[in-house]
């Protein structure tokens, strides 16, 4: 039954990162960040370790930092700003989803062949790691709005930290608090100069920060 | 009593937020003083970490801390003078800025865990950040935005390589911490395929830090839009450590046996970032973006002595500590050019050989020093990396690295020579501050004397760095 729930939040995560490669509003890019930073904290629930004090603390901990606070920073810096603009795709929305399409198969041929023990219960959490990480470089590069490049930043976090619940076991709770500060600092200071980016330039248009050259 | 180091400037930086605005200066160079005082007693003494397995005194680590100790002093009496000259709207923020950033660097050269190190290289970029967006101006918003996000999926890279690593050590049912002391001696038991996909992405990722091509995008216009005394910070002393997160990888792959493969990969990025660097300074019409590809060029040079391996590592290592001593320096009299003139472009400035005589003094060593001209240290790294080169029968590999040297220096000196002795607007002198020249003297004299004596303790240090990495002066 374990098992099956993994297998469930993993299956999950994959619609949702189809959604995000077709989707071209950034509030839903944004409700799909929160829910993926919801799902992928969440798995180390079902995962089958056991859990102490310690580690309860912590996943709750990452729970509320990123299915909430990171979503919310993200939210609450763009309110004023036009989002009902959309994401300024360089490849087309059509495109993007074959795209991810392409990926997930990849994702999943690739992690068959890696042949990594500690995986073997759960078939589809590598290859859902590899896919959100992927995503989030697809973002990063084919979306010309700031703020759907700061989200393609936290996807790429969220699979990174995917694969980290797959076999780092040896991670310390303190450590992976530390680095999970990093991500939320790094957010907030990205969500600072979304704001002024907005201010000083009047859009989020990165086609505009093209000033400083070779 | 190793965490009182970095943590007195994180203190003094959060102390820096709520004084009063100018009481920062002060704070800068107390700050700088305690933290100098406290860095040469941990090299008197190297105690024990009180949370051993996260932090621990190495010798690589010592090294830079002993350089970010020192220039984190002299610059700031410089910012001192500096920031009394230039009207900072938020000076508490730059100050405190200042100090934190000092902490997370100086957390990076104590750092023993493999994911401590990579929460305090994280921490450089965000506590650098607010540094660059000091003036408020689109361009510096341009290069501050460009650095954070650029920086952070890079370092995302390394973590995502720091994780391939502890999955070596499951794969191998290796169990002991995930310190880089702990793993080095048993590095030859992991599991090869991940710990070479492991290092693969840390090197991507520290290299996006460290200015290597074809990742260093950013590097220019944070180094160019920053003020001169966090340019000279971030340029002297961030970039190696970033540096050192891939020191301590390859410790780990040369105790493994996969030094060869390690070591082509550093070849290749490090010529490409020669390579790249020469190609841009040739048009460089900014002289802190000619200065900034210059330190990607160094960076190149350092990573490219390392991947030879032998003399080469001795001489990459001496290449960083010149460096970062002389590169500072032309950064804060960069500075100063930019006081003087009130413009960035080459072709506005001239004849400040005539205009600000101290500060062309500086500016000219500085140029000849990072050209490669004995007596600076910077002849001695390279040449040592040359002979290196040749004696492990890398021929075409030094060609290239001769001709690019050769390259960038007919680049910088067309440009310099422009800077220095070209007509000016005016002829009149700008007034020249002691404050403001005295500290890149001596920066240019600490490595002038370092050229033809080194301290046994500190020769021992480089020595015992170097051997760790199958380098050596054999």
């Amino acid at each position: 039954m374990i098992l099956h729930t993994v297998n469930i939040l993993s299956s999950l995560v994959l619609l949702s990162v189809l959604f995000a490669f077709g989707s071209s509003r950034i509030p839903a890019l944004i409700k799909v960040i929160a829910f993926q930073g919801i799902v992928v904290s969440i798995v180390p629930f079902f995962i089958g370790h056991d859990m102490e004090t310690g580690g309860m603390i912590f996943t709750v901990a990452t729970l509320v930092i990123r299915g909430i606070l990171i979503p919310l920073s993200i939210h609450i810096a763009i309110k004023k700003v036009a989002i009902q603009r959309d994401v300024f795709p360089v490849i087309g929305y059509h495109a993007s989803i074959f795209c991810g399409l392409v990926l997930i198969v990849a994702a999943t041929v690739i992690s068959r062949q890696l042949n990594i023990p500690s995986l073997s219960d759960s078939r589809l959490l590598f290859p859902t790691a590899i896919s959100l990480l992927v995503t989030g470089m697809f973002l990063l590069m084919a979306r010309r709005n700031a703020i759907a490049m700061v989200i393609g930043y936290i996807m790429l976090e969220n699979g990174i930290y995917l694969m980290g619940t797959t076999f780092s076991l040896r991670a310390l709770h303190i450590v992976e608090f530390g680095i999970l500060l990093d991500v939320l600092a790094g957010v907030m200071i990205m969500a600072v100069i979304l704001q002024n980016i907005k201010q000083t330039f009047d859009d989020v248009d990165t086609t505009l920060l093209r000033t400083l050259k070779e | 009593m190793v965490e009182i180091v970095f943590l007195t400037p994180f203190i003094t930086g959060l102390l820096a937020f709520v004084l009063p605005r100018t009481m920062g200066r002060q704070l800068l160079v107390v700050t700088g003083v305690v933290h100098l005082i406290l860095s040469l007693l941990l090299w008197k003494n190297r105690p024990d970490a009180i949370f051993a397995g996260y932090f621990a005194v190495t010798p690589e680590g010592l090294l830079s801390l002993l350089v970010i100790s020192l220039l984190f002093f002299l610059i700031s009496i410089y910012t001192i003078t500096y920031l009394k000259l230039n009207n900072l709207k938020a000076e508490n923020v730059f100050t405190g800025f200042m100090l934190l950033f000092l902490s997370t660097m100086t957390m990076v050269t104590l750092s023993d865990h493999i994911m401590v190190l990579w929460i305090a290289i994280e921490a450089t970029t965000l506590a650098s950040a607010p540094l660059i967006y000091t003036h408020r101006s689109g361009a510096s918003l341009e290069a501050t935005w460009k650095y954070v996000l650029i920086c952070s999926v890079g370092i995302a890279m390394a973590l995502l390589g720091s994780l391939f690593l502890t999955l070596a050590m499951d794969l191998a049912k290796v169990d002991v911490p995930m310190s880089f002391s702990a793993l080095t001696p048993v590095a030859e038991l992991l599991d090869p395929v991940w710990l070479k996909a492991g290092f693969v992405f840390i090197l991507v990722g520290y290299g996006t830090k460290m200015g290597l091509a074809p990742m260093h995008t950013w590097l220019p216009d944070a180094h160019s839009e920053a003020p001169s005394p966090a340019s000279a910070l971030l340029s002297g002393v961030l970039l190696n450590c970033a540096y050192l997160g891939i020191f301590k990888t390859n410790k780990i792959m040369v105790a493994a046996g996969l030094g060869d493969f390690s070591g082509t990969i550093l070849m290749t990025f490090g010529l490409i970032s020669i390579l790249a660097a020469a190609t841009f300074i040739l048009k460089q019409n900014e002289y802190k973006r000619m200065l900034a590809y210059s330190s990607i060029e160094n960076m190149g040079i350092i990573a490219f002595g390392t991947g030879i391996g032998g003399i080469g590592v001795y001489g990459a290592v001496i290449c960083m500590i010149h460096h970062s001593l002389i590169k500072s320096s032309l950064f804060l009299s960069s500075g100063n050019i930019l006081l003087g003139y009130g413009h960035r472009l080459i072709t506005d400035t001239g004849n400040l050989a005539g205009r600000m005589p101290k500060t062309f003094v500086a500016f000219f060593a500085g140029f000849a020093a990072i050209s490669g001209f004995p007596p600076f240290g910077i002849f001695i790294g390279e040449l040592f990396i040359i002979v290196g080169a040749f004696k492990a029968g890398h021929y075409a590999a030094a060609g290239i690295f001769i001709a690019s040297l050769c390259v960038i220096f007919a680049g910088f000196a067309n440009q310099v020579m422009k800077i220095c002795f070209n007509d000016a607007p005016g002829t009149t002198p700008f007034a020249e501050k002691a404050g403001l020249v005295w500290p890149q003297y001596i920066l240019l004299l600490t490595s002038l004397i370092l050229c033809f004596f080194i301290p046994d303790a500190l020769y021992q240090t480089i020595v015992d760095a170097v051997n760790a990495i199958g380098g050596g002066l054999q």
